[in-house]
């Protein structure tokens, strides 16, 4: 990365009205190389969570949620791949984070999803994704699953509220997975994303939301315990609303586009359901999008791994990683045809997206750039 | 009728050679070739019944010295009298018919042939299932593999899977009706290239369920395998050590389709189909039991717990009486939507068109539902590029789960769940692997896990 391209990305903020109020939290961000997932990925990540301060004053005697990254169905593959290595979360960085948050004292990891179109045991999805779900379970003392889709092991819903001024919704009807715990953890992956332009560790809360409230054959007055569909219909496009037993949508005159809805969807998520610790998986992506159904995705190596006590400093860092300025406005790349999620998360308080006030340890943003769109 | 007139043109078979194989054992192969020189392919293969479009007789006599079966390949129209007899003249082994007999034309044809073997390979309608003709085979078959669209991309199966193209679900119910063995005698798509992997997964197709594909090479594969070309002769050996892996278990085509899901359907209608119920099923891994309509009784459904009737209206009062007593004795009943009839192949067209399919596709969504997470034999995850069919000895004491890998990729980290009464887990492959595998305690009993699957991988359960 030249000089230029660097100043480039850093002073695109002015591109965007910063935010009324007292400044977002800003948090640093350490970026590691990691060429492959033959490497000794726990090493790399015990690094990462060194140069953040250690896990132990987080994670200690404490129950930690994993949000893992398992977006679609697991028997949908890029070239055959297995999915770790294109759209989902590794599972030797999985294995790596539980045995590290282990070590450091966590008295329970849970590792949630809400998988596609099933409420079943996040186990079977996770076999189904060519997961070794013993090795998990021996990563740690305390490791358990839940699938987020429904209520799952827990009787009822737990509410969260949006502080402040929410943009689409007042407050989201979560599994009590994402409230029975004392610390938050987005594991994400490092990819373009269709509708919002990049997923990370922001994008992944979306999958917080259950398909049985909020999926397209979720219930109309009450959840569907056993959903079968995606999200399309109510959080998307809004050509319905979720289940009446969670609180509706608040301006139902707003606009149905995805690009808008998705990313102030996810900023009210991460408003409502603070992240304590974002990881984002770069090692080996794919670019284009977040998945092997969207057209001219491909397979890429960054050869990265990321970690943050913000997440929107972790993201907006990620975003840099990948040759975008994190404060790109609508129209331009990666958020051509969305709102930038980040920015919306940072008009919440969630954190921020300027990279001059981020302090980036390990290895610098220059030299870790892998450039997205080619 | 057309049971006994398969039973008076096959009631012969004093073979010409003490020595030759019994058809029951031939490895059939459209043979493309008519020189001599090139039967030296066949060295070290278990390839052993040529079926010939040219019948040159020097060729003939090369191929019977080598203890070769040799089938001359007839058309069924024209002269197909005066073509049996040149062919016979040629000292071939046996006939045969590449297509549909014109109504009346067999005894012809038998009187040709003499004491000969005759094969009929005909459209799916007109096999003689159910009859006790040593082989059966059909001209008609989808070409198996991953589906892919018109614009490239792969086609979703409803689990979210991909959707494969394969005859196993045809096979399975052809041999539910009888033992005869059977033959796909489908040729490789004109103007596609065909991967050495594609024949593996073909070849695979066919026999994890208990068939033979009739080994047919495209013009190119064969040209350049005339040439001796390293690659192709390399597919070449793979393909011969495919084959020889599933002729040397002569016990798994013994075994019977085993699953606690029992699908009751008339083989020669739905069964006939491909991209049917018995596919929708076998792409989500739900062992399943064909039972052919004609053979419903307590004794077919035996050990099973649930059971779907395709087409309620086709049962005679008896067999429905069989399924209330199923249910009275704890059984789950799916029937089909009342009104829709099981559809069978019309002319070429062997695959539901789209109508029927959505109509299908309810009662597969019911199926589905019903079956949830319950192991009906065993539970297979990450195998969505893969097919599987379980079988079980007569005894019930061991059984196999093989599993075909269609897509170009080795797949790897396969888990197997199975009931608890099996103790022991053996992996074979192709490639020689051959191992004990850790069998580990699972909610449903015992798993195993696979490494890695390159195109096919059985896994022998033993009490």
């Amino acid at each position: 990365m030249t000089r230029r391209e660097w100043l480039a990305i850093i002073s695109a903020a002015p591109l965007l009205k910063a935010a009324s109020g007292p400044e977002p939290p800003a948090s640093p961000v350490s970026i590691a190389r990691c060429a492959s997932y033959d490497e000794d990925v726990t090493a790399k990540l015990a690094t990462l969570f060194d140069q953040l301060g250690g896990m132990e004053g987080l994670v200690r005697n404490k129950t930690v949620t994993v949000k893992l990254n398992m977006t679609g169905s697991p028997g949908i593959r890029f070239q055959g791949q297995a999915p770790g290595l294109t759209h989902y979360v590794h599972p030797k960085l999985v294995g790596a984070t539980a045995y590290l948050l282990g070590r450091a004292g966590a008295r329970r990891i849970r590792f949630v999803e809400s998988p596609w179109a099933t409420a079943g045991p996040l186990e079977d999805v996770m076999l189904d994704s060519g997961w070794n779900v013993r090795s998990l379970e021996s990563a740690a003392a305390g490791v358990e699953f839940e699938n987020t889709n429904a209520q799952g092991k827990s009787k009822g819903y737990a509410r969260f509220k949006v502080p402040g001024t929410p943009y689409m919704f007042p407050a989201y009807d979560l599994n009590r997975a994402y409230q029975d715990t004392d610390i938050f953890v987005s594991l994400a992956k490092l990819k373009n994303h269709d509708t919002c332009g990049v997923t990370l560790s922001l994008k992944n809360c979306f999958g917080t939301t259950p398909a049985s409230i909020y999926g397209d054959n979720a219930g109309v007055d009450e959840p569907n315990e056993k959903p079968t569909a995606g999200r399309q219909a109510v959080l998307h496009e809004g050509r319905r609303q979720p289940s009446k037993s969670a609180p509706q949508e608040l301006h139902p005159d707003s606009s149905r586009e995805p690009g808008y809805r998705v990313p102030h969807i996810v900023a009210d998520l991460v408003a409502a359901r603070p992240i304590h610790l974002a990881i984002i998986d770069g090692i080996e992506s794919i670019a284009g999008g977040e998945g092997p159904w969207i057209r001219g995705i491909r397979k890429v190596k960054p050869g990265v791994l990321m970690a943050g006590l913000n997440p929107v400093s972790t993201d907006a860092v990620a975003t840099a990683v990948m040759g975008y300025s994190p404060r790109a406005v609508r129209g331009t790349a990666p958020f051509r045809t969305c709102d930038n999620t980040l920015v919306l998360a940072e008009a919440h308080g969630v954190g921020a997206t300027d990279l001059k006030r981020i302090e980036v340890r390990g290895v610098p943003i220059e030299q870790a750039l892998y450039r997205y769109d080619t | 009728m057309r049971a006994l007139r398969w039973g008076a043109v096959l009631g012969f078979l004093p073979l010409l050679y003490a020595a030759a194989p019994q058809p029951s054992d031939w490895v059939p192969m459209r043979w493309p070739w008519s020189d001599a020189a090139s039967l030296e392919l066949l060295s070290g293969t278990p390839t052993n019944c040529l079926l010939l479009k040219t019948v040159a007789p020097d060729f003939v006599q090369a191929a019977v010295a080598r203890g070769l079966v040799t089938l001359a390949v007839i058309a069924p129209d024209g002269d197909v009298a005066g073509a049996v007899r040149r062919a016979m003249a040629a000292k071939v082994t046996g006939i045969a018919i590449d297509g549909d007999l014109p109504e009346g034309a067999a005894a012809a044809v038998r009187e040709a042939a003499g004491s000969a073997p005759v094969i009929e390979l005909t459209t799916r309608n007109r096999m003689a299932l159910g009859s006790n003709a040593p082989i059966i085979g059909t001209y008609q078959g989808v070409w198996p593999g991953i589906a892919v669209e018109e614009d490239g991309a792969k086609k979703a199966a409803p689990s979210g899977s991909v959707w494969i193209d394969t005859n196993t679900g045809f096979i399975r119910a052809v041999r539910a009706w009888g033992d005869a063995t059977l033959w796909m005698a489908n040729q490789p798509p004109l103007k596609t290239v065909v991967t050495g992997a594609r024949y593996l997964q073909v070849i695979a197709d066919a026999a994890i369920s208990g068939a033979r594909w009739v080994l047919a090479l495209d013009d190119d594969f064969a040209a350049r395998l005339a040439r001796r070309e390293p690659k192709s002769m390399a597919d070449w050996k793979r393909m011969a050590d495919l084959l020889r892996y599933f002729e040397q278990h002569p016990e798994w085509r013994a075994m019977q389709e085993y699953g606690k899901l029992a699908i009751v359907q008339d083989p020669a209608k739905g069964g006939l189909l491909s991209g049917g119920i018995l596919d929708m099923i076998a792409v989500k891994h739900t062992p399943v039991r064909p039972v052919p309509r004609q053979h419903l009784s307590a004794e077919s459904l035996a050990g099973a717990t649930m059971a779907v009737n395709v087409d309620a209206d086709a049962l005679t009062p008896e067999q429905k009486e069989v399924l209330s007593n199923f249910t009275r004795s704890g059984g789950m009943l799916l029937t089909g939507p009342p009104g829709w009839k099981d559809q069978s192949p019309q002319g070429d067209k062997i695959t539901l068109d789209k109508a029927e399919l959505e109509r299908l596709n309810d009662i597969w969504r019911d199926v589905n539902s019903m079956v949830g997470r319950r192991n009906m034999g065993v539970r297979l995850f990450n195998v969505s590029s893969m097919l599987s069919n379980l079988l079980a000895s007569a005894d019930g004491k061991t059984a196999v789960v093989h599993l075909v890998n269609y897509s170009d990729y080795p797949v790897e980290d396969v888990a197997v769940h199975f009931p608890a009464e099996y103790k022991r887990a053996t992996l074979t492959t192709p490639e020689g692997v051959a191992k004990s595998l850790e069998v580990y305690p699972t909610e449903e009993g015992g798993g195993v896990d696979i490494d890695k699957v390159l195109v096919c991988a059985t896994i022998k359960l033993e009490q």
